[in-house]
């Protein structure tokens, strides 16, 4: 690569990490690096990440995005993307989400696997990775755009850690074989209001398959899932915009309920 | 003959001819209440000629419709039988204008429901739900409207496929939904968007029903409302809903 490629790189990176730190979104990187290709989208992801991480936070999963075909051909790709998870992004059932630690969020209503095995062997089938489920949990994503009223690139949102700010676990995990996690429904109320509605399948066709894409990708990348590692599915329907102070409950059928809170 | 008549004759007509006509609101301005009257009189000319009443419809019961429709009120229509498409059959789209097709929960009454009930009155009025697919087709050109001009046009409803109806459960407020056209997904819902709960619909059925004058009668049909967005039917095509825990239901249109 040469200086002018990683000076893109670094770039993109700076300017996403200043809009992290400042809470103001900055301009589209887009022109940085779409002549380096997706693979250098990554790239910044993982100088983001460092970045986020300098204080010690921990890597506890993964999350899969662009799961939904419509939105996958609103930004002109044709498979998912994924971003990092962060114990310092994690927040529980009920807990306020300081509003000041964000820009323009968004909530979208997902599956959390965990994970007990590790996926690091080559030509992972979906059976393998069913096999390596411990459970699974309701959760609400928690994205949020570092990039100017989220406008979004597929490269944007890839080096912006795929638009992923913090994630909300529900307190029931639940053992995937008893789960239609295709035609299970998906509701996300506000106020009284059904504010998104969906079902499993919307991701993908099924969350699974969703998790199957990613496993096989961390392989490939040589950064395999491991056990005791959450990924988040991607979204089971459209997702909302949320408002200062609102507090928010998903649920999936057969998985139960989960609150997004947040603050004033 | 009174304005009522007129425009009852000219949507009863739109409709058997399959034929679009201007907003009858661009010719004459009248509100939602006379608009009901309207739909009840170009009803009755179905009736008359022995296409009996089986039934109500709920519409804009989702923010997904009202927003596509750009309304905010709930609407409802009359079903008769000459709208039943069979479930697994056809029907021909020469019956139609510009037909869609939408995701909906049905409840077949076993006892009569009219007035303002609770909704463990109206569960218990309920004998079998079921997964249906309503066919919707304004009779207005290029399907704009006012809430007025719906209501006139029979909340847009021109027919109706029924699942196989299974025990009343007690829990249908989030049952997820997929639309298939020719086997492949067109969208992803959950019966939450019926007004959060779809019985909240078949409560307002009955409380729109009383306020008519229309007793809804053991084995009639309530169509409680569309969980996605209508999808736009053309000839040829193979329209599959499936629910969780309701089967599925289907119809061929050529």
């Amino acid at each position: 690569m040469d200086i002018h490629q990683e000076s893109g790189i670094r770039d993109a990176a700076a300017a996403i990490v200043s809009a992290f730190d400042k809470r103001v979104p900055t301009d589209p990187v887009k022109s940085l690096i779409e002549p380096l290709g997706l693979g250098a989208a990554y790239k910044v992801q993982r100088e983001v990440v460092a970045h986020l991480s300098r204080n010690g936070a921990r890597l506890t999963g993964r999350k899969i995005g662009l799961t939904a075909r419509s939105v996958q051909s609103q930004l002109g790709v044709d498979q998912p993307d994924y971003g990092a998870l962060l114990d310092t992004m994690e927040y529980a059932d009920m807990d306020e989400i300081p509003w000041n630690t964000l820009i323009q969020p968004k909530i979208e209503a997902e599956v959390a696997f965990v994970l007990e095995r590790d996926l690091d062997q080559e030509g992972l089938s979906m059976v393998d990775v069913i096999g390596a489920v411990a459970y699974a949990l309701p959760a609400i994503e928690v994205v949020d755009s570092r990039i100017r009223d989220w406008k979004i690139s597929i490269f944007d949102t890839i080096a912006d850690n795929a638009s992923s700010a913090a994630y909300v676990l529900g307190g029931e995990p639940r053992k995937i074989d008893k789960l239609d996690l295709r035609l299970c429904g998906m509701r996300i109320d506000n106020a009284g209001e059904p504010v998104s509605t969906g079902c499993g399948a919307a991701c993908l066709g099924n969350p699974l398959t969703a998790l199957t894409w990613l496993a096989r990708q961390m392989v490939r990348l040589e950064q395999p899932l491991k056990a005791g590692q959450i990924v988040l599915s991607g979204a089971l329907g459209p997702m909302v915009s949320v408002a200062r102070g609102e507090v928010y409950e998903a649920q999936v059928a057969g998985l139960g309920s989960v609150r997004a809170v947040f603050g004033r | 003959m009174s304005f009522i008549q007129k425009f009852a004759e000219r949507v009863d007509t739109a409709a058997i001819s399959a034929t679009a006509i201007p907003q009858i609101t661009q010719e004459q301005n009248f509100g939602v209440d006379e608009a009901y009257a309207i739909q009840a009189a170009s009803i009755d000319r179905r009736v008359q000629r022995g296409d009996p009443i089986v039934g109500i419809k709920m519409g804009f019961t989702s923010r997904a419709k009202m927003v596509q429709m750009g309304v905010s009120d709930l609407i409802w229509g009359r079903l008769t039988r000459s709208m039943i498409v069979e479930d697994g059959g056809f029907t021909e789209m020469s019956r139609y204008i510009h037909p869609r097709a939408e995701p909906e929960i049905a409840f077949l009454l076993r006892k009569p429901l009219s007035g303002v009930v609770t909704p463990l009155q109206a569960l218990d009025a309920v004998g079998g739900v079921a997964c249906a697919i309503e066919l919707i087709d304004s009779r207005y050109e290029n399907f704009k409207f006012s809430l007025a001009d719906v209501v006139a046009d029979n909340a847009s409803s021109s027919g109706f496929v029924v699942g196989t109806w299974r025990e009343p459960g007690t829990d249908l407020n989030n049952i997820g939904m997929i639309m298939n056209v020719d086997g492949r997904p067109v969208g992803y819902g959950s019966s939450a968007a019926i007004l959060g709960d779809p019985v909240r619909a078949l409560v307002s059925a009955s409380r729109v029903a009383g306020e008519a004058g229309l007793s809804l009668e053991p084995g009639m049909v309530v169509m409680a409302g569309a969980a996605t967005a209508a999808i736009a039917l053309e000839a040829g095509q193979h329209v599959r809903l499936e629910a969780s825990g309701l089967g599925f239901c289907e119809f061929r249109i050529r």
